[in-house]
């Protein structure tokens, strides 16, 4: 059933290296072939199983629970421990069968019939049957904002009825069009039921038992995490290379902070791949012997996101003027590297239903000058204006999870001073940001999110969800839950574009760069692949 | 860092009578008092060479619009990560910010911590011990192993789990290093305290009448200051490396304010494409730290030793 679908083509290298070359004008997925084709020159070798692939982390995971993993780092580590109902295909954005071997939606949206494979097991002997399914849904719906991704897939979220052994009804209050892009995530990946049994905590430190291609065999909080390959796995992705066992027999992600710690061990051939390149070490990396690859990460863009609660940034002026204040080309010239594109929209382009709205992010210093002088807030003695006795000063918080933040505020400081605004920066852990954004405790918060569909708005924006910018705003909720309901790509398309403008135009976000996964990779890796989210997928990689 | 410095040696040459501590006039075949300082400091190059060094950190400290000009918060992007050179003595940071500005301007903050660390370790330290040493009994007891306590915690712990509490910024930064140095300090005063109430002219001040803490002020104090003047000297190097510590890890400044230990730790991450970033601001510190102990080891008695 599953060939049908997607039939399984044998690829050569050269076939990919065709296809990456098409490929990459769109962004879409760039199978990192480069180095497998320049590795086999010479020697014949193909892909070998065994060996122990040693990854570079840029951040602690802090939680190896995939309901709850939040960052990038951590999702690449669960990518491998759970599969999903479904997958899918960065190239086309086409949702295809996994674990589910068929599905059907009413029409409209709210309710989802999988029918799953019966052969699948968890790690721990379990059958994935309908019952582990619902047990799943139950726990991400049960866990509510300790998963930030999960609360939102499963917004509106009835419960899942046991239709028979191996077929599951996923019901909704409401149309939730979103949901079967969101079976796809790992998020919504599926763990054995008496690991569910466990609590929250327990479970982000493990073990955990799911049905994927590598199985958790530890992790050392702020050291590394292990994966050991599962040998009786058959059940892989249509989209990997076979869905057979995986061919590494083990990963070990390590957690390295420091950017050129990162570069540093790659090159002394004491990591065999690393994430989070930072930009500056890019063309060092290049002339060194590593191949050094990018891909666009769909969803919201690295964004400044307002607080609308706070005292100065719930005046829209302010953040209008922020708008136009901040000068993108500048961020990306000066900060960062030719892997990175100024944002464009409040969606990056590699989205579903992304629109172009440059127009209202062109640097403008004096547009903000005067909607400020508009608004009444008033040149100060120190230059930064004044309003009713109140500096226009913004607390910007920001995490540690990506290297150049630091650098890029301190730029858009630089710029949006010449205004009279005086951002005040305040660099926190993950675990703190997570916390000051929770409470309120902020005007801006710098950040963005992945997802490739469009829905990642909803989670955002929406004042139904955890809204975080707490925002309200019944014209954007309009949208976003219209966006939510249609069924009709074409008219789910024209909501998004609506409300990626008003997000734009009300300054909810100021969208500064489009984040792109960087990663750099020894000449003896081959095969790692980014999926749909740009996350990495581990199950056709080997070594040479 | 308290535990990496030496305490002052105990000077047994020390009169126990102050008024006898006035250097002695120039015994007649012997040079001039001028001649004899020049010998002093031509003998010592590396004592001379740190005396111009504090000074000048000093002098950026307090007047950095005297060594620099430009801007430490303006940044140039189309300068971005220039080697030192003529324009940039420095070099520039990843922003096309002046690096010699930065450090200029980031001594008054840097200085200011550690100046303020000192105080608060002088005054609080010297407070505790002069009543420890002074009262005896179960007061001296009581503050000893408070004291005891402090030290048995390390230095670098105690100012981080003290910054966690009082949050972020120079100021709390400067608190959380001084609490660490009271022990000491209050260590060298309860010794100095119990040798000084010892002396016959206390003795004698008491059986005068005199009230107790007019004794312990008039008397006591003054003579028993010295040790801990020179070890706060000492703590000085010591502190300036913790305090550029802590805002290494961030517990100081805000950015872009450019204390030292955030520029290191600001440009660690361009180690490989711009060493300048790092290993200029650095050497200063560990320029200022090595003049400041050369300094304090001179203020311990080396001038009594010289011919």
């Amino acid at each position: 059933m599953r060939a049908t679908r997607t039939p399984a083509r044998p690829r050569t290298p050269g076939d990919r290296r065709r296809l990456a070359v098409l490929a990459a004008p769109l962004l879409l997925a760039v199978p990192l072939t480069a180095c497998s084709a320049a590795g086999s020159d010479g020697q014949t070798t193909g892909p070998r199983s065994g060996g122990r692939l040693t990854f570079a982390l840029s951040s602690d995971p802090t939680c190896v629970d995939p309901h709850q993993a939040a960052t990038n780092d951590a999702m690449y580590v669960t990518r491998g421990i759970v599969d999903s109902l479904t997958d899918q295909d960065p190239r086309t954005g086409r949702i295809v069968p996994w674990l589910a071997t068929s599905w059907e939606i009413a029409a409209n949206a709210s309710r989802f019939t999988f029918r799953l494979r019966t052969d699948a097991t968890f790690s721990d002997g379990a059958p994935v049957d309908a019952k582990a399914v619902k047990a799943n849904f139950d726990a991400v719906h049960d866990l509510g904002a300790r998963s930030i991704l999960g609360s939102g897939f499963l917004q509106g979220y009835r419960g899942t009825e046991v239709v028979d052994a191996h077929t599951v009804e996923v019901a909704f209050d409401g149309p939730n069009a979103q949901f079967l892009q969101a079976t796809s995530t790992p998020t919504l990946g599926l763990l054995s039921p008496a690991s569910l049994r466990r609590a929250a905590e327990e479970r982000c430190a493990g073990p955990l038992a799911g049905s994927g291609p590598f199985t958790l065999a530890g992790y050392t909080p702020d050291t590394s995490v292990e994966l050991n390959r599962r040998d009786d796995y058959a059940w892989g992705s249509p989209l990997w290379k076979s869905p057979d066992a995986a061919r590494l027999e083990a990963i070990t992600f390590r957690v390295v902070p420091e950017s050129g710690v990162r570069s540093g061990s790659l090159t002394s051939g004491q990591v065999d791949a690393i994430a989070g390149v930072a930009p500056q070490d890019e063309t060092l990396l290049k002339g060194q012997k590593v191949s050094v690859v990018g891909r666009a990460n769909p969803g919201v863009p690295v964004a400044l996101s307002a607080n609308t609660a706070s005292p100065v940034a719930k005046d829209p002026a302010v953040r209008r003027a922020l708008q136009a204040a901040v000068d993108r080309d500048e961020v990306v010239d000066t900060v960062l590297s030719s892997s990175y594109r100024p944002a464009t929209s409040s969606l990056a382009e590699t989205t579903d239903a992304y629109r172009d709205n440059s127009p209202l992010l062109a640097h403008d210093p004096a547009r903000a000058r005067t909607l400020l002088d508009e608004a009444g807030w008033r040149p100060g003695a120190d230059g930064i204006r004044v309003k009713d006795g109140r500096p226009l000063r913004l607390k910007v918080i920001l995490g540690t999870n990506f290297g150049p933040n630091q650098s890029a505020l301190e730029l858009i400081q630089q710029q949006v001073r010449k205004a009279g605004i005086q951002l005040d920066l305040s660099v926190l852990s993950i675990a703190d940001y997570q916390k000051a954004r929770g409470a309120g405790d902020y005007d801006l918060a710098w950040g963005n999110g992945t997802r490739t569909d469009p829905d990642i708005l909803r989670t955002a924006f929406s004042s139904k969800l955890l809204n975080l910018s707490r925002i309200s705003d019944p014209a954007l909720q309009r949208e976003l839950d219209a966006q939510a309901a249609a069924t009709d790509p074409a008219r789910r398309a024209a909501h998004v574009a609506t409300a990626q403008r008003r997000i734009l135009e009300q300054g909810y976000q100021i969208p500064v760069f489009e984040m792109t996964t960087v990663f750099a990779l020894s000449k003896k890796v081959h095969d790692i692949t980014f999926d749909a989210s740009s996350r990495l997928q581990f199950h056709d990689t080997w070594l040479s | 860092m308290t535990e990496l410095t030496t305490p002052p040696r105990t000077r047994a040459a020390t009169p126990e009578d102050p008024a006898t501590a006035k250097p002695a006039a120039p015994r007649p075949g012997t040079p001039s008092r001028a001649r004899r300082a020049l010998a002093f400091w031509l003998g010592r190059p590396g004592l001379l060479l740190s005396a111009a060094l504090l000074a000048l950190v000093l002098l950026a400290a307090l007047f950095p619009a005297l060594l620099t000009s430009r801007d430490p918060l303006a940044g140039i992007p189309g300068e971005r990560l220039l080697p030192p050179g003529a324009d940039h003595p420095f070099g520039t940071d990843q922003l096309g910010r002046d690096l010699y500005a930065r450090v200029v301007h980031g001594s008054a903050l840097t200085l200011r911590a550690t100046g303020l660390a000192v105080a608060v370790g002088l005054v609080a330290g010297s407070l505790v011990g002069l009543l420890a040493g002074y009262l005896g009994g179960r007061a001296d007891d009581a503050l000893m192993r408070l004291a005891d306590v402090l030290l048995a915690v390390p230095g670098l712990l105690l100012s981080l789990a003290l910054v966690t509490a009082l949050g972020f910024g120079t100021v709390e930064v400067a608190v959380a290093v001084g609490v660490t140095s009271v022990a000491m300090f209050a260590r060298i005063m309860r010794t100095e305290v119990q040798r000084v109430a010892r002396t016959p002219y206390v003795e004698a001040a008491r059986a005068a009448g005199v009230r107790w803490y007019t004794v312990l002020l008039r008397h006591v104090l003054p003579n028993a200051a010295a040790p801990v003047l020179v070890y706060a000297a000492v703590d000085f190097g010591a502190v300036v490396l913790q305090v550029s510590s802590l805002s290494f890890l961030g517990y100081g400044a805000r950015p872009p304010q450019p204390e030292w230990g955030a520029l290191v730790a600001s440009g660690r991450d361009y180690l490989a494409p711009a060493w300048w970033l790092t290993t200029l601001p650095g050497l200063t510190i560990a320029a200022t730290v090595l003049a400041a102990n050369r300094i304090a080891r001179a203020l311990d008695g080396e001038a009594r030793e010289t011919p």
